[in-house]
C-alpha cells in the first residue's frame, strides 16, 4: 500500500512538471537494497591477466556485501579469440537473460548490435575499464580515472622523488600507442608550470611493452645520460622492467624509476627504493564500484539517468555524468589514481 | 540372420566417418537439450550459426581446396581485408553498393594471385598463402589505420543483424544455399570428379588430359571471392570494421573441414562431412556457452576433438576387429 502511494506521489510529481521531477532525481542519493536476486557477467578482455582477476575479486566483495542470492560469473574469452568471444559471450548472456554484463571492452564498437541485442532483451550492459567507443549499447561506463589528470599525477610523482630538480627519461611502450602518447603529452604540459622548472625531461625511448627491449632500453637510458635521476615508465611492462635493470646493475641510488605500475609486481622495487612511488588505479575497487552499478540498474533501484547518486558500499557515493570523452555517453568516475609507496604498497600488493 | 545382417549394415554405417559424425552430433544435440532450457528456441537456434556465420561459408570452400591437396591459409586475412576495404570506401564517400562491388573484386583478385603463384609458378599453397596472410593483413591494417569504422548505412547493418525471411537472417540463407550448390558441385559435377582426381595425385590427373593448373587457379579464386562476401557479411553483422577482423579465422575453419573427414593430404573427404563437422563444432561451442563453459576451455574441448579426428582414421577400427577376429579364430 505504501508503496502504490509513493508511485501515486511519484506520477503526480512527473505530471506537475518535468523540471521538478529533475530537481528531485539529482538531489536524491540511492542507498542500494541488498539480497536481491539477480545474475549478472563479469566478462573481461581476455582470460588471464592479472588485473582482470583483481577486478573480479572486488565485483565478488560487492556480490557477497550485497547479499545477491544470484549468481555472479567470471566468463571471458582466450586472448586469440577475444573479439568474437566477447561477442559470443555477450549474445549467450542476453540468450540466458542475465540481469546484467560487466564488460571490459575489446571489441571496439563491433560489440554494438550484440549488446544492443542484450539490452531489448533486458540486460543491463555496464562497461569498465575500457568502453565502447559510441556509447551505443552501453547503458554506463565506469571509468578508472579521468586520463587528463595522469599528467599532473607523474610530474608531481617525478617532482617528489628527485626532491625538485634533476633530469628524468620516459620509457614508453610503442612509438603509436594512442593512450600512452596521450598520458606522456599530457605530462610535458603539466611540466611546463613553474613548479616544475628545475625538471628537465631529456628523452622518450620505447619498449615496445616487452620485458627485455623495456630493460635494455633502461640501461642504455643510463649510459647515454650519466647524470638521469628518473625514468619514468607510464606501461606496467616498462616501469618493472627498468626498476629491474637497475636494481640488477646496483644503479638504483642514483637513477630510480617511477610511472604507472601494479602493486603486485612491484612491491619488492617500492621496498628497497628503487621505485619509491607509482601510480595506477585499484582494480579491485574497480571491479567493486562497477558490480554496485550494475546490482543498482539491473534490480531497477538505478535508472541510469545523468544526475542520478548513489551510495557504492565503502567506497562511498557516486554520480552519473555525461562522459566528456564521447559525445551522449555517460559515465561513472571512480577517481584519482592511487600514488603507492613503502607506506601502502605492501596491503595492495596481496 | 536377416536381424543380424541389419545390424550389420548399420554398424559398417557408424563405422563410416560421416555415420560417426551423425552419432557425435545427436550426442551433443541431447545433451544440450538436456542441460540447457535455452537451447533449443529459434533465436539460440539461429544464433548459433550468426555467430560463426563467416567462417561456415568459408569452410565450405576450404573442402574444395583440401580436397584438391591445397591450403589456403589467407582467408581470414582476406576476410578482414574486404571488411576494411568496404569500410574506407565507405568513409572517403563511394557508394555502398559500388563499394561491395569493389571489395568482391579485390577478393577475386587475391584469390587469383593466390591461384597464379600455386597453379601456374608452381609454389607451394602453404608459402603462397601463408605470405598473402601476412601481406592481406597489413594491407587491411594500413587501409583503417587503429581506429575502428562504423556508421554503415541501416539496410547494411540491418542486412547482417535482422531477419530477411521471417527471423532467418540473409547469410544464413546464403550459407544454405552455398551448401546445397557446392554439393551438386562437388559431389554430382565433372569439376567435383576433377578436384578428387588432382588431389589424389595431380601427375596422373594431367596425364588424364586435365588442365589441373586452370582448375586450382579457379579454386583459389573462388577462395577469394567467398573469402572477401564473408568479410563483408562481418562488416555487416557486427556493424563495424577494425584492422583486426576474423584475425585467427582461418585456423577454425581449417578445423572443421579437417574434422569433418577431409583428408590434408588430399584426395578424399565430402561436403556432407564438413557440414556435419561444422554443426558438431557450433553445436558444442554454444552448448557450452550456454552452460557458462568459455575461453580455455572451450578451446581445449575442441582442439580434443581435432586431435581425435586426426588420430580415430588411423586406428583403423576395422583392421583392429578383423584381428581380433582371427584370434577367435585360431583359438
Amino acid at each position: 500500500m505504501k508503496t502504490l502511494m509513493t508511485s501515486c506521489a511519484a506520477a503526480a510529481l512527473l505530471a506537475t512538471g518535468l523540471s521538478t521531477a529533475t530537481i528531485a532525481t539529482a538531489g536524491a542519493q540511492t542507498m542500494l537494497d541488498g539480497g536481491e536476486s539477480v545474475d549478472m557477467v563479469l566478462l573481461p578482455k581476455f582470460l588471464g591477466i592479472l588485473v582482470f582477476d583483481q577486478a573480479n575479486e572486488g565485483a565478488m566483495e560487492a556480490h557477497a556485501e550485497l547479499e545477491n542470492p544470484g549468481e555472479l560469473l567470471f566468463l571471458g574469452p582466450t586472448p586469440e579469440n577475444s573479439v568474437a568471444g566477447q561477442i559470443e559471450i555477450m549474445t549467450t548472456a542476453a540468450t540466458q537473460g542475465q540481469g546484467a554484463v560487466l564488460l571490459s571492452n575489446n571489441a571496439g564498437d563491433q560489440i554494438v548490435p550484440a549488446a544492443q541485442a542484450a539490452q531489448e532483451a533486458g540486460t543491463r550492459v555496464v562497461t569498465w575499464d575500457s568502453p565502447i567507443p559510441s556509447g551505443d549499447g552501453e547503458d554506463v561506463f565506469v571509468a578508472q580515472v579521468d586520463f587528463g589528470s595522469i599528467g599532473v599525477v607523474m610530474a608531481d610523482m617525478a617532482h617528489s622523488i628527485l626532491g625538485g630538480s634533476g633530469k628524468m627519461a620516459v620509457l614508453s611502450a610503442t612509438p603509436d600507442a594512442a593512450n600512452q602518447n596521450a598520458w606522456i603529452a599530457a605530462m610535458e604540459e603539466a611540466l611546463e608550470d613553474d613548479k616544475y622548472a628545475d625538471i628537465e625531461l631529456v628523452d622518450i625511448v620505447y619498449g615496445d611493452d616487452q620485458a627485455e627491449v623495456s630493460y635494455n632500453r633502461a640501461l642504455a637510458l643510463v649510459d647515454q645520460y650519466p647524470d638521469l635521476g628518473l625514468i619514468m615508465s607510464p606501461t606496467t611492462v616498462g616501469i618493472q622492467a627498468s626498476a629491474k635493470a637497475m636494481q640488477d646493475e646496483g644503479l638504483c641510488d642514483q637513477v630510480r624509476v617511477s610511472g604507472l605500475g601494479l602493486p603486485a609486481e612491484m612491491v619488492s622495487y617500492t621496498m628497497n627504493g628503487c621505485a619509491p612511488e607509482f601510480a595506477l588505479w585499484d582494480f579491485r575497487d574497480l571491479g567493486y564500484l562497477t558490480y554496485y552499478t550494475a546490482y543498482g540498474l539491473a534490480t531497477g533501484q538505478l535508472t541510469g539517468e545523468i544526475g542520478e547518486s548513489f551510495t557504492a558500499g565503502r567506497m562511498g557515493e557516486y554520480t552519473i555524468e555525461e562522459d566528456p570523452s564521447r559525445e551522449g555517453a555517460r559515465r561513472i568516475l571512480m577517481g584519482p589514481f592511487t600514488v603507492y609507496t613503502s607506506e601502502n604498497v605492501e596491503a595492495a600488493a596481496q | 540372420m536377416a536381424e543380424r545382417s541389419t545390424l550389420a549394415t548399420m554398424w559398417a554405417r557408424v563405422q563410416t566417418w560421416e555415420g560417426f559424425l551423425v552419432c557425435v552430433l545427436i550426442f551433443i544435440v541431447l545433451m544440450n537439450t538436456a542441460l540447457s532450457p535455452q537451447f533449443l528456441t529459434l533465436s539460440n537456434q539461429i544464433n548459433l550459426f550468426q555467430l560463426s556465420i563467416e567462417k561456415i561459408i568459408v569452410a565450405l570452400v576450404m573442402t574444395f581446396v583440401i580436397i584438391n591437396a591445397e591450403i589456403d591459409l589467407s582467408v581470414g586475412s582476406m576476410m578482414g581485408l574486404a571488411a576494411c576495404a568496404f569500410g574506407f570506401l565507405f568513409k572517403a564517400g563511394v557508394d555502398p553498393v559500388l563499394a561491395i562491388g569493389i571489395t568482391l573484386l579485390i577478393g577475386l583478385a587475391g584469390g587469383a594471385l593466390n591461384g597464379v603463384f600455386i597453379a601456374y609458378v608452381g609454389l607451394p599453397s602453404l608459402v603462397v598463402t601463408l605470405a598473402t596472410l601476412i601481406g592481406f593483413r597489413g594491407l587491411a591494417r594500413v587501409l583503417v589505420e587503429d581506429r575502428g569504422i562504423t556508421d554503415f548505412p541501416l539496410w547494411f547493418d540491418n542486412l547482417g543483424q535482422q531477419g530477411l525471411i521471417g527471423p532467418v537472417p540473409f547469410a544464413l540463407i546464403a550459407f544454405f544455399a552455398l551448401c546445397a550448390l557446392l554439393w551438386v558441385v562437388l559431389q554430382r559435377s565433372g569439376f567435383g570428379r576433377k578436384t578428387y582426381v588432382i588431389g589424389t595425385n595431380r601427375e596422373v590427373a594431367a596425364f588424364a588430359g586435365i588442365d589441373t593448373a586452370r582448375h586450382k587457379l579457379i579454386l583459389f579464386t573462388a577462395s577469394g571471392l567467398v573469402s572477401a562476401f564473408a568479410g563483408l557479411l562481418y562488416a555487416a553483422r557486427v556493424g563495424a570494421v577494425r584492422g583486426d577482423v576474423a584475425l585467427g579465422f582461418e585456423l577454425d575453419i581449417i578445423t572443421m573441414v579437417l574434422l569433418g573427414g577431409v583428408s590434408i593430404f588430399g584426395g578424399s573427404g565430402t561436403l556432407v562431412g564438413t557440414l556435419l563437422a561444422i554443426l558438431i563444432v557450433l553445436n558444442l561451442r554454444n552448448g557450452m556457452a550456454l552452460l557458462n563453459i568459455t575461453g580455455h576451455i572451450q578451446t581445449g574441448v575442441i582442439g580434443i576433438l581435432l586431435i581425435a579426428s586426426v588420430l580415430v582414421p588411423r586406428l583403423n577400427v576395422s583392421t583392429l576387429f578383423g584381428a581380433k577376429k582371427h584370434e577367435e579364430g585360431s583359438a
